[in-house]
């Protein structure tokens, strides 16, 4: 219990939010928008689980939004041309991949700053992603929306798969050498390599695992309507390691879970839409996100200078 | 190499426009801040409709992208080119400028369009249209279908962003001055994101039961207001219009759920322009001018140094196939 308290803190958080919603606000529970809005998040977070892993290996990637658009024009522009979903799908997570395994390459055979070099790739992918475009939507046939199933199935499943991912993956850093790894790395990097682990390696297939990532969530995102604009990952990695960072995954590494992760990105999430049923300006939404950000950053800074004192 | 090629290639254009000039009196250049943008080709259009009425041969070259520097290049080379006029959708208004008073002082008429340089590197900066002319032809619009009744919300960019604030103003202004029975419900921010507009309205639909109508006033907010409509089943129930292009959103417009979209119409813009610089080249169109006429579209207003290209223009299922931008 007491393991989790920083978890469970932030879903107290949100259970305090949406209670208030339930006496103030019942038409935010109606079913349908819900779902709507529920599945508009399930691509962020696929992200959010790949940034988790990412910063627990002490790395930070702040290339995904460009990533994240990169990959939507191209998945785009390849169902433009009749290419199938089972196609379209990994060639768009295999393009996620090949992009974070730059970053990789450059942050672990390097040994450069992955903040400067995401900062470079982020610029780069999405100025080319402006040269190429100029902004012009891509259209796509329209049996891709939903999966080609109806809005509610594909809503679901874009549901579902999203929560299936967090479960196998939450369990997978918990119980399986690989995850132990991402931790181990994260937490001290020379103490990993004595006991065996190579981080360098550990830290490139981190990279590469948020590009694949990435690829897939550009997929949930473009099946939800019919037309890509290429500048939909604009602003990703901010919500996105806000998430992380708010549910209690340390930014110094090591430290943190993705069950955390889920709930700090339904936190800051349902900010906008709580807003709007509460007739609150907008103004206060940025402002809002910002202090649940300062809060949680201050919590940790507590916690750990509490730990180091012992 | 390839400034050779490129002298060669201004050389040959020279001896054609030479041979040209015998039957038509002037060379009218137009540079687009990109010349492959639909926008821009469907500017031309009209440009290329008021070249052929008004007997002047038309140059149309632009960088591939939206290329400041580019830009300079092309307006020098047609200065050596020794054009009449050149009329220029600005990329960076300073960084243009110098080139625009390198051409005046050339004797070359210079007017802008779509977006000025500094007004002293031209004659007439041939204005789309006006903070005012926006909001209220989108608040009178809103109007016209709800009947001048019932509850709106708007999306836009940011809450922050000059124009945004402005074409707010203008919008709130003319709800104020002349529907009292319309309410203005919310005022939401996307970001200027498609995806970000969507969940945005489908907040507002839950939250807002008797909500009639969904003003977008930034491009990508029109079609991501139109999908949450859709996807709410409330196609109809909840109208949508706003300020975007009509690409953006023929697919919902022509499936009832978007009834307007509206811009200016860019082939009266280009038509405009060329009317405009080949007046101002005959010293038919003198800088103290209150108004222009242009050919079949009649008179224009011209207030100070803009000559208004008036109100804004309305995409609709009767008219929006017509128009590829």
């Amino acid at each position: 219990m007491k393991k989790y308290f920083r978890e469970l803190s932030v879903v107290a958080a949100l259970g305090a939010v949406l209670l208030g919603l339930a006496m103030f606000a019942p038409a935010f529970f109606q079913p349908q928008p819900l779902l709507s809005l529920v599945t508009r998040e399930a691509p962020t977070l696929v992200v959010a689980c790949g940034m988790a892993l990412v910063i627990i290996a002490r790395q930070i990637d702040i290339s995904v939004g460009s990533q994240f658009s990169v990959c939507s024009v191209c998945a785009g522009l390849l169902a433009a041309r009749g290419w199938p979903l089972v196609l379209v799908l990994p060639a768009s997570a295999l393009l996620g991949a090949s992009l974070g395994a730059i970053n990789g390459l450059l942050v672990a055979g390097l040994r450069l700053p992955s903040i400067v070099v995401t900062l470079a790739t982020m610029v780069t992918l999405r100025q080319g992603l402006n040269l190429f475009r100029q902004g012009e939507f891509v259209n796509m046939p329209d049996k891709f929306q939903w999966l080609g199933l109806s809005q509610s199935g594909g809503q679901w499943t874009l549901v579902g798969a999203a929560f299936a991912l967090l479960i196998v993956l939450g369990l997978a850093m918990r119980h399986v050498a690989a995850g132990r790894f991402v931790y181990a790395v994260g937490t001290d990097a020379e103490a990993a390599r004595l006991a065996g682990i190579r981080p360098g390696r550990v830290t490139f297939l981190v990279f590469i695992f948020i590009g694949a990532l990435t690829g897939l969530a550009a997929i949930m995102n473009i099946v939800q309507s019919p037309q890509v604009q290429p500048l939909s990952g604009a602003g990703l990695e901010l919500k996105v390691i806000a998430a992380v960072v708010v549910g209690g995954v340390a930014i110094s590494g090591g430290r943190g879970n993705l069950w955390g992760a889920f709930a700090g990105l339904l936190l800051l999430a349902c900010v906008s839409p709580a807003l709007t049923h509460l007739h609150i300006e907008a103004y206060w939404e940025k402002a809002i996100q910002g202090a649940i950000i300062l809060l949680a950053v201050v919590a940790d800074g507590v916690r750990s200078r509490k730990e180091s004192r012992g | 190499m390839k400034s050779l090629l490129l002298r060669l290639t201004l050389f040959l254009c020279a001896g054609l426009a030479a041979t040209t000039a015998a039957d038509s009196e002037l060379v009218v250049a137009f540079l687009p801040k990109s010349k492959g943008n639909a926008y821009f080709i469907s500017c031309k259009a009209g440009a290329d409709k008021a070249a052929k009425e008004l007997g002047v041969e038309l140059l149309f070259d632009g960088p591939t992208d939206s290329n400041a520097a580019k830009q300079n290049e092309i307006v020098e080379n047609w200065i050596t080119l020794g054009v009449d006029v050149i009329a220029v959708a600005a990329e960076n208004k300073e960084g243009i400028s110098t080139a625009l008073r390198k051409a005046q002082k050339a004797g070359i008429k210079v007017v802008t369009y779509d977006a000025d340089s500094m007004p002293d590197a031209r004659s007439f900066f041939v204005n789309q249209a006006t903070p005012q002319g926006i909001g209220y032809g989108l608040m009178d619009e809103a109007a016209r279908l709800l009947n001048s009744e019932g509850e709106f919300a708007i999306i836009t960019a940011s809450l922050t962003a000059a124009n945004q604030r402005e074409w707010q103003k203008h919008i709130e202004a003319r709800l104020a001055e002349k529907y009292p029975k319309m309410k203005l419900v919310a005022v939401r921010p996307c970001d200027d994101l498609k995806d970000k507009a969507q969940s945005e309205a489908t907040a507002l639909m839950s939250a807002n039961p008797n909500l009639k109508l969904i003003l977008a006033i930034c491009s990508p907010g029109v079609p991501g207001a139109a999908e949450a409509v859709k996807q709410a089943g409330k196609t109809g129930k909840v109208k949508v219009i706003g300020l975007g292009l009509p690409n953006e959103n023929k697919r919902y417009v022509h499936e009832g759920v978007t009834d307007s979209v509206i811009l200016w119409n860019t082939g009266d813009l280009g038509y405009l322009t060329i009317y405009a610089g080949v007046a101002l080249a005959k010293g038919e169109l003198k800088p103290d001018a209150k108004t222009f006429k242009a050919g079949k579209l009649g008179s224009f207003e011209i207030i100070g140094d803009n000559i208004m290209l008036g109100k804004p223009f309305i995409f609709n299922k009767g008219n929006i196939d017509q128009f590829d931008f």
